[in-house]
């Protein structure tokens, strides 16, 4: 049943449930976690838990087009060079109403969400805030 | 990614600076010790010419060359009495020296003399040989080896920073275009860069034709000057040249290494050249084309 007062960290998936890695990873390390992970996003933190980008498969389409680079560049560079550095993100304690209205806004379905103290503590997936909000 | 410089030399040489917008670093010298007073005269001579064209330097001579392509060819001095000899070369000239290791056994000893550890191209994604290399806390000379593309360089790069050291260089050497034959891609010197260390560009050994005479390498040297032109308006750090007074007679690299009599003027080039795109840079901004 819809609970209008659930927070995002009631519904958010924990730090071992989505893809995380570090800023110094390459992309085809990222490109593994992602695939692991069966989402479309993974967050770039470095070593204070600070996010430092996001990685969408829609970057990904993006940069293909864009840099005509060989498929082994590519698999060579940073993932944060290829990250968006300033995402959209949302407070752990602000209201899952607040964070689906925020997608809606900016039509995305992923948000990483954040303390705090600006640490990354976990990410917002649509699909999964709907399972819950349906309570499936 | 913020570029890095690199300090090569301590105590009494003289330390260079090697790094973004700094000027044109030369490393070069026979390439192997062939002896003694061999050693003493060709360090002399450059180090005159790089005096005269003020040009800091840093002398390379190994001594030990493990990858010959014949048993039979010159394996070099080996590691004690080459070691003492490019301790003698440092302290009479106040010069950093510089040498590549081949064996995980002959680092230490290598770092304790050389102010460069330099890794050999074939070897440069051998783990052990890059631990090692590490260890020894020296700045590291790594060159990309002709069958990793550029952006594959990064692996040895992180293997080299995970072993605590980040004082690196990369030399772009040639790539095998087919068996025996090695061709320059520019785009190298700058992919490399992305990383942020400073990028050489060793220009005897890019005009190597590997073991292409059977059981030993030869070499294209008409094309050195031509290719030391590209890749200083290209963009380097530092230029690496093999030079031997007798070509024809060199125990080692007989087809690549320069001849001593044209290095001043492939010198002055790049260094001309080298300065002149450091202006174009201050005057015009930097290369922003997507």
């Amino acid at each position: 049943m819809l609970n209008k007062n659930q927070l995002v960290k009631d519904v958010m998936l924990n730090l071992n449930e989505f893809p995380v890695v570090k800023s110094n990873c390459l992309l085809k390390e990222a490109l593994d976690k992602m695939n692991n992970s069966n989402l479309g996003i993974l967050c770039i933190i470095n070593s204070n838990q600070t996010l430092k980008g996001i990685l969408t498969d829609g970057d990904l389409r993006r940069k293909l087009i864009s840099e005509q680079k060989p498929f082994s560049a590519f698999f060579s560079e940073d993932a944060i060079n290829l990250a968006i550095n300033k995402p959209i993100i949302i407070k752990d304690n602000f209201s899952l109403k607040k964070a689906v209205v925020c997608m809606e806004k900016n039509s995305i379905w992923d948000l990483p969400v954040i303390n705090n103290k600006n640490k990354l503590v976990g990410l917002l997936h649509l699909h999964h805030a709907i399972k819950v909000l349906l309570g499936l | 990614m913020k570029s890095k410089i690199v300090v090569v030399g301590s105590g009494k040489v003289k330390k260079i600076n090697i790094g973004k917008n700094l000027p044109l670093v030369f490393i070069g010298g026979p390439c192997a010790i062939e002896n003694k007073d061999h050693t003493f005269f060709m360090a002399n001579k450059i180090n005159k010419i790089c005096k005269e064209l003020k040009i800091n330097w840093i002398f390379k001579a190994c001594y030990d060359k493990d990858c010959r392509s014949s048993i039979n060819s010159f394996h070099g001095v080996g590691k004690d009495e080459g070691l003492r000899i490019l301790e003698e070369v440092r302290k009479e000239f106040g010069i950093p020296v510089t040498s590549d290791f081949s064996d995980t056994a002959w680092a230490k000893a290598t770092g304790e003399v050389c102010d460069l550890v330099q890794i050999p191209a074939y070897l440069c994604r051998q783990t052990s040989i890059l631990r090692v290399a590490a260890m020894t806390k020296k700045p590291i000379n790594i060159k990309k080896g002709q069958f990793m593309s550029p952006w594959n360089m990064k692996n040895s790069i992180r293997k080299i920073e995970d072993f605590g050291n980040n004082k690196i260089i990369l030399t772009e050497r040639g790539t095998f275009f087919g068996y025996n034959m090695l061709v320059n891609d520019m785009k190298a010197l700058e992919i490399m860069s992305e990383d942020g260390y400073p990028v050489c560009y060793d220009a005897t050994h890019s005009i190597q034709m590997p073991t292409s005479m059977g059981n030993i390498s030869g070499g294209q040297r008409e094309y050195i000057p031509g290719l030391v032109r590209a890749a200083t308006a290209s963009g380097i750090n530092a230029l690496f040249m093999e030079v031997h007074n007798n070509p024809k007679n060199a125990l080692s690299d007989a087809n690549t290494v320069l001849h001593l009599k044209y290095l001043k003027n492939v010198l002055f080039q790049a260094k001309t050249i080298h300065k002149l795109r450091l202006d174009i840079f201050k005057k015009f901004g930097k290369d922003n084309v997507k």
